[in-house]
């Protein structure tokens, strides 16, 4: 049975090359009735979903990947793109950064682009605490706008009880309508000026950028010279040369330390700054 | 890879500023950019002379070397510098250029910076020996050329 369900996979292998994932989604689902077993075939339909843009299919696929094989990083991998394409921050997060490990385990080629997805679910996650906070904001800058019109409003039927010409009413209504106008705008300008996202510069500072990819660290790794990458990024340049990027000495993949201390500010950096993984 | 983003970032600072003597001409593109270079001290050999360095890109920049030669136009007038370490075809010879010598942590300005230093302290008059040879039947690109660097004072 399971060399029929290799030979169906294969073929549906074909048809994602070319393309057609509606053709190779079908081809594996084929493969999986002949072996439900194999995780790779899951996987591959996974990547196939991932294409169709069937999510919930997708995070089916992963999940009895992973079961099948918990040391699937592709299993991970596509669960971590599903989720974030539903939307699901932290799960995306969460299956990033433990397939990430799995690429850093296995010298996966493929750990830049893992490592990058860890920073979207990051910025995910800070885009959603983002609409929390200014939802909650405006909220209460509508109540205290709302309470403004209120009391104007009672200041104008209380000018109905005064004994007043015509012009002397009308100059005075004026002066109410002017006031609150003015308070309402100086609420705003308040409100605008306290939210530290209209003052601070969206700047990333240089001690948390890795000077090969010039963006965020995820992962930072120490050589000898004191200096930190990425470690994904400095892997790449491992594979071509043995060297120290800044000193060409020899160094090797063992020789990296990971810098501990810098992965905690560059974490925390990007929780509160979510979108310096676009910067 | 992360070419187009790390150029973007380049391009950036690029704006913002540069060291004296080095321009930006165009960078329309994550493929190819020109920069101008000139000499900023009296060495006579380049006195009042600018230069047009032609960056190219491949997708795994700066993994790999981006490939940079000097390259020759008539308006506004662009020559190929004379020294020992650059062909007349605009091809140069320095080894952090070449696979072994790049690093992915050097950048267009401090390659531009490496060659205007490279002009500055030149006091020979020449091309490379065998120039006319290379010239007449090179077909290789630049970082593929193994150069033996034999002088590492010029």
């Amino acid at each position: 049975m399971s060399h029929k369900a290799v030979a169906l996979k294969e073929e549906g292998n074909k048809y994602f090359q070319d393309g057609d994932y509606k053709e190779a989604e079908s081809l594996y689902s084929q493969a999986i009735q002949k072996d439900s077993t194999n995780p790779k075939i899951f996987t591959n339909r996974a990547m196939a979903r991932l294409k169709l843009q069937s999510w919930d299919a997708c995070v089916d696929d992963c999940i009895k990947a992973i079961e099948l094989d918990h040391g699937s990083m592709k299993g991970y991998y596509y669960l971590a793109q599903a989720q974030l394409a539903l939307n699901h921050p932290n799960e995306a997060f969460s299956s990033a950064l433990t397939a990430y490990e799995r690429c850093i385990e296995t010298f996966d080629n493929s750990a830049t682009a893992v490592s990058n997805l860890v920073l979207q679910a990051k910025k995910q996650k800070w885009e959603a605490r983002e609409r929390e906070r200014i939802r909650g904001r405006s909220e209460l800058l509508r109540e205290l706008e709302d309470g403004l019109m209120k009391r104007k409003k009672e200041d104008l039927q209380r000018l109905k009880f005064k004994t007043l010409d015509f012009s002397e009413e009308a100059e005075e209504k004026a002066d109410i309508e002017l006031e609150c106008r003015k308070k309402i705008e100086e609420l705003r300008n308040i409100f605008a000026v306290a939210d530290p996202k209209n003052m601070q510069r969206r700047e990333v500072p240089d001690y948390l950028i890795d000077n090969i990819s010039f963006t965020v660290m995820h992962d930072p790794v120490v050589t000898k010279t004191g200096n930190s990458y990425d470690r994904a990024t400095v892997m790449e340049h491992l594979k071509r040369s043995h060297t120290d990027p800044l000193t060409r000495e020899p160094l090797h993949m063992q020789d990296l330390r990971p810098n501990l201390a810098l992965r905690q500010a560059c974490e925390q950096f990007l929780t509160e700054n979510g979108w310096a993984v676009d910067w | 890879m992360f070419a187009s983003k790390r150029l973007g970032k380049e391009l950036t600072k690029i704006h913002q500023t540069l060291p004296p003597g080095i321009s930006l001409v165009s960078a329309s593109d994550f493929k190819e950019w020109q920069m101008d270079i000139k000499v900023l001290d009296a060495n006579p050999l380049y006195l009042d002379q600018t230069y047009r360095l032609r960056f190219r890109f491949s997708n795994n920049y700066p993994i790999e070397a981006p490939e940079v030669t000097f390259i020759t136009l008539s308006s506004p007038s662009r020559t190929v510098p004379t020294h020992p370490h650059i062909y007349s075809n605009g091809i140069i010879c320095l080894d952090l250029l070449g696979t072994q010598g790049w690093s992915p942590v050097q950048n267009v300005e401090s390659v531009c910076m490496s060659i205007q230093s490279m002009l500055t302290g030149n006091t020979k008059n020449e091309r490379p020996p065998g120039n006319e040879e290379f010239v007449a039947r090179n077909t290789q690109r630049p970082r593929d050329i193994r150069f033996v660097y034999e002088d590492a004072t010029v």
